[in-house]
């Protein structure tokens, strides 16, 4: 829980992370969490070098904190560990740009139809295989040209929400973003977008601390003053999500100016399902659903079960009459933001995914849903199944139209 | 409905808990189950010792918790066999034997029988499990006994673990998701099992293995086949936690996994709220009744105020008043259970648990 001396005797060594470790339990040479984290921290502690590539294969998905029983925060300690390991020059510069999908959004964007077009071109995706190990197999998410803006109509008292939409949202799938805020609107919540960069998340997965660390200190200026005016901020992807609920990482807990804001962030953000949750649980839901005949599988994120929230979404679409859904629980879809992408490591990922695409085959739904971007690429990559978000099955279900 | 507000929420999933969480769902209770971790069961071997279903023996709800216990664990493919008069001795890593009353199938078939020739089969590079030792130290155990078999240490290698340490988490993990390893694995098993009547393996066919998986196995295999606990955190013990955690989603049960309930509101009506701590912020849950089997090494949600537990389990204060009308406490919270009441008081009381919520029922029951 704390970032002190202490919380690394917690760790007594069960090994219980290693049980439920995604990697662990497909590649049999991964040393698992309990030795990349706890047992490599103890050691840089003591000034003890102890770099390692098996640091690069964790996939951030916090499995082995939730397992453990004393609360170790194991993959933070391996994101320290991520952070101080020294990459070859390719691997190198590859991970400098996927650490960044708001730069690579920002210029994707600029002719976006020009970038799918091109990033979609095999022997383009041949030669960034072979220049910069990215894998030719996995098809990049389209580029859209950034448009979140929306006729808000709405007079409500209901304080206003504040949309941290990711560089998701904001470069690929902007019409999501105005699905979102039409949906808080349907609700009665009045809604502004925030000036926000990329949440840090695929900054920490790729190694770049400082990196993260002026990321949250961006975000934490651009959104202090509207959370300290009373306004909440959600989010609709989970690994944001995640990202502002736990503070930023605890990347930022030395700097006492930027704590408290911090602090009083991860107080105030909210996952989207989470949010209507609270209205069904008060009564306030607009539940105007029309009836569907629709079946759908649901896969909830990795980053969606850290946040510690239940089944949100599963219960709010349980809500949509005749539906019908399936909890798909399989684990890890393997996707883990850019990991899959990078190609030593994708053969890991689609095992680790494997389960996860038996169970969607078994489930034979007429589409899966997930609130999590990467793990809807991976899905459709290992399935075909269509995969969408869940708050795009909810708008339907008012009998909207989605955002286009 | 609200989402977030139950007839039974259960802290802990240890034994009790779990039992709790299976007995109130069968009640059609809307139950939910908050731990971190699985509890301290996984740890031991994964069994029940029978001077443990003795001491509790004078309980008259023993044998039907007990049943009920079976019945939970059959339905979720990992079946326990023996029972509340039965009583085998099993061996151990140490080379000794336990008597046992109630043990997964895989386990309890590890008791020696009479005329058996068994082969003790380690895997190389896997420590703490000494198969010659083993050997050993059972053959004069057995006599002592009065058991007439043999033992021998045999050893396999196992490719895909060349030249890296191996656990028995590695092993089971393989043994789960990879077809080519089992087949690898079955070979070298068989090649080991030539000229005995039956093996003995360490823990590790599967941590999500059902019964159903290791007898086709065995099937296969063409030999009987039993699994020893292995030093801490033994594989058939995970294995039953891993088997009631989707089970008990199964039967509707919602889990909250990872976080800890800090702060548990005490009210004087029947209400209760419990503080998760998620991240952020915390998590409400509400409870009709909630039950507190958070084993002994966990902080204390009760607080100084409470002084002891009435016989229906609840917290009552020094003046022996109840605290409040609807928390209850299962498990080794339980005084008296740290001398070693042990496993089956665990299930006992949170078979309890389960039923008292049950006659309590509240009115969000209705699903």
């Amino acid at each position: 829980m704390q970032q002190d001396d202490f919380a690394i005797d917690n760790c007594l060594k069960c090994s219980l992370c290693n049980t439920v470790c995604p990697v662990l339990g497909v590649h049999p040479q991964y040393p698992g969490p309990k030795r990349l984290g706890p047992e490599l921290e103890r050691m840089r502690r003591e000034g003890i070098r102890t770099d390692t590539e098996w640091v690069e294969y964790c996939l951030g998905c916090h499995r082995c904190d939730l397992v453990c029983p004393n609360q170790v925060e194991v993959s933070q300690m391996i994101a320290h560990a991520k952070a101080e390991h020294r990459k070859p020059l390719v691997r190198g510069v590859r991970d400098w740009w996927f650490a960044r999908p708001g730069l690579i959004g920002l210029l994707a964007t600029i002719l976006p139809y020009l970038s799918n077009f091109a990033l979609a071109l095999k022997p383009v995706r041949f030669l960034m295989s072979k220049i910069m190990r990215i894998e030719p197999r996995h098809k990049f998410p389209k580029y859209s040209r950034p448009n979140l803006r929306t006729p808000v109509n709405v007079s409500t008292k209901r304080p206003g929400i504040l949309l941290f939409p990711g560089c998701f949202i904001r470069y690929n799938r902007p019409e999501l973003g105005r699905t979102v805020i039409k949906l808080l609107e349907l609700n009665g919540f009045a809604t502004e977008v925030a000036a926000s960069e990329c949440c840090g998340v695929p900054a920490i997965a790729n190694g770049d601390a400082a990196l993260a660390r002026a990321l949250v200190r961006s975000n934490v200026k651009a959104m202090a003053h509207q959370v300290n005016s009373g306004m909440r901020i959600v989010t609709a992807c989970s690994s944001c999500g995640h990202m502002l609920k736990t503070g930023f990482g605890g990347l930022l807990d030395e700097d006492k100016a930027f704590a408290e804001e911090v602090k009083k962030i991860a107080a105030n953000t909210f996952d989207l399902a989470e949010l209507l949750v609270q209205q069904l649980d008060a009564g306030s839901l607009n539940t105007n659903f029309q009836p569907s005949s629709l079946k759908l599988a649901y896969h909830a994120p990795c980053h969606q079960k850290s946040q510690g929230i239940g089944r949100p979404w599963y219960h709010l679409l349980c809500q949509i009459p005749g539906m019908a859904i399936v909890d798909l629980d399989s684990g890890c879809c393997g996707m883990s933001g850019t990991y899959g992408f990078k190609q030593e490591k994708y053969d890991v990922s689609m095992a680790i995914g494997h389960d996860l695409f038996e169970s969607i085959h078994a489930a034979q739904p007429q589409m899966v849903t997930t609130e999590c971007a990467t793990c809807q690429l991976q899905i459709e990559h290992g399935t075909s199944a269509k995969t969408i978000h869940p708050a795009e099955v909810m708008l339907q279900a008012y009998g909207e139209h989605r955002c286009n | 409905m609200e989402t977030n507000r139950f007839d039974l929420v259960v802290v802990g999933a240890g034994l009790s808990g779990l039992t709790a969480a299976a007995s109130a769902a069968r009640h059609n209770l809307k139950v939910a189950l908050v731990a971190t971790g699985p509890g301290s069961f996984v740890l031991g071997p994964g069994w029940l010792k029978a001077e443990d279903m003795a001491r509790g023996s004078t309980a008259p709800d023993l044998r039907e918790a007990i049943a009920f216990f079976c019945e939970m664990t059959q339905l979720a493919g990992c079946s326990f066999a023996g029972g509340i008069d039965a009583a085998r001795f099993l061996p151990t890593v140490l080379g000794d034997f336990q008597r046992v009353a109630l043990a997964p199938i895989s386990l309890w078939k590890s008791a020696p029988r009479d005329g058996s020739s068994t082969a003790i089969v380690g895997v190389s590079g896997l420590s703490t499990f000494d198969e010659n030792f083993m050997a050993e130290r059972l053959n004069e155990r057995a006599r002592a006994i009065g058991s007439i078999c043999t033992y021998e240490g045999r050893k396999i290698s196992l490719s895909r673990n060349r030249g890296i340490p191996v656990t028995t988490l590695h092993v089971a993990a393989s043994f789960d998701r990879d077809p080519d390893f089992r087949a690898e694995l079955m070979d070298a098993l068989r090649l080991a099992a030539s000229g005995f009547s039956r093996i003995l393996v360490p823990g590790m066919l599967g941590l999500r293995s059902s019964d159903q998986q290791i007898a086709q196995f065995e099937q296969e295999l063409g030999c009987s086949i039993g699994e020893m606990p292995t030093l801490p955190p033994s594989v058939p013990g995970l294995r039953i936690f891993y088997r009631l955690q989707s089970h008990l989603r199964q039967i509707g049960v919602e889990l909250f996994s990872g976080f800890p309930v800090q702060k548990l509101e005490l009210h004087k009506d029947d209400c209760l709220h419990l503080h998760v701590a998620s991240p952020g912020h915390a998590l409400i849950l509400r409870g009709e009744c909630v039950l507190l089997a958070t084993g002994q090494y966990s902080s204390d949600l009760l607080g100084d105020a409470c002084a002891g537990y009435d016989e229906q389990m609840r917290p009552i204060t020094s003046a022996g008043s109840l605290m409040a009308q609807n928390p209850f406490v299962a498990g080794s919270l339980l005084p008296g259970s740290a001398e070693g009441n042990g496993d089956a008081m665990e299930i006992l009381t949170g078979y309890r648990a389960g039923n008292f919520a049950a006659s309590k029922r509240g009115h969000y029951a209705a699903r």
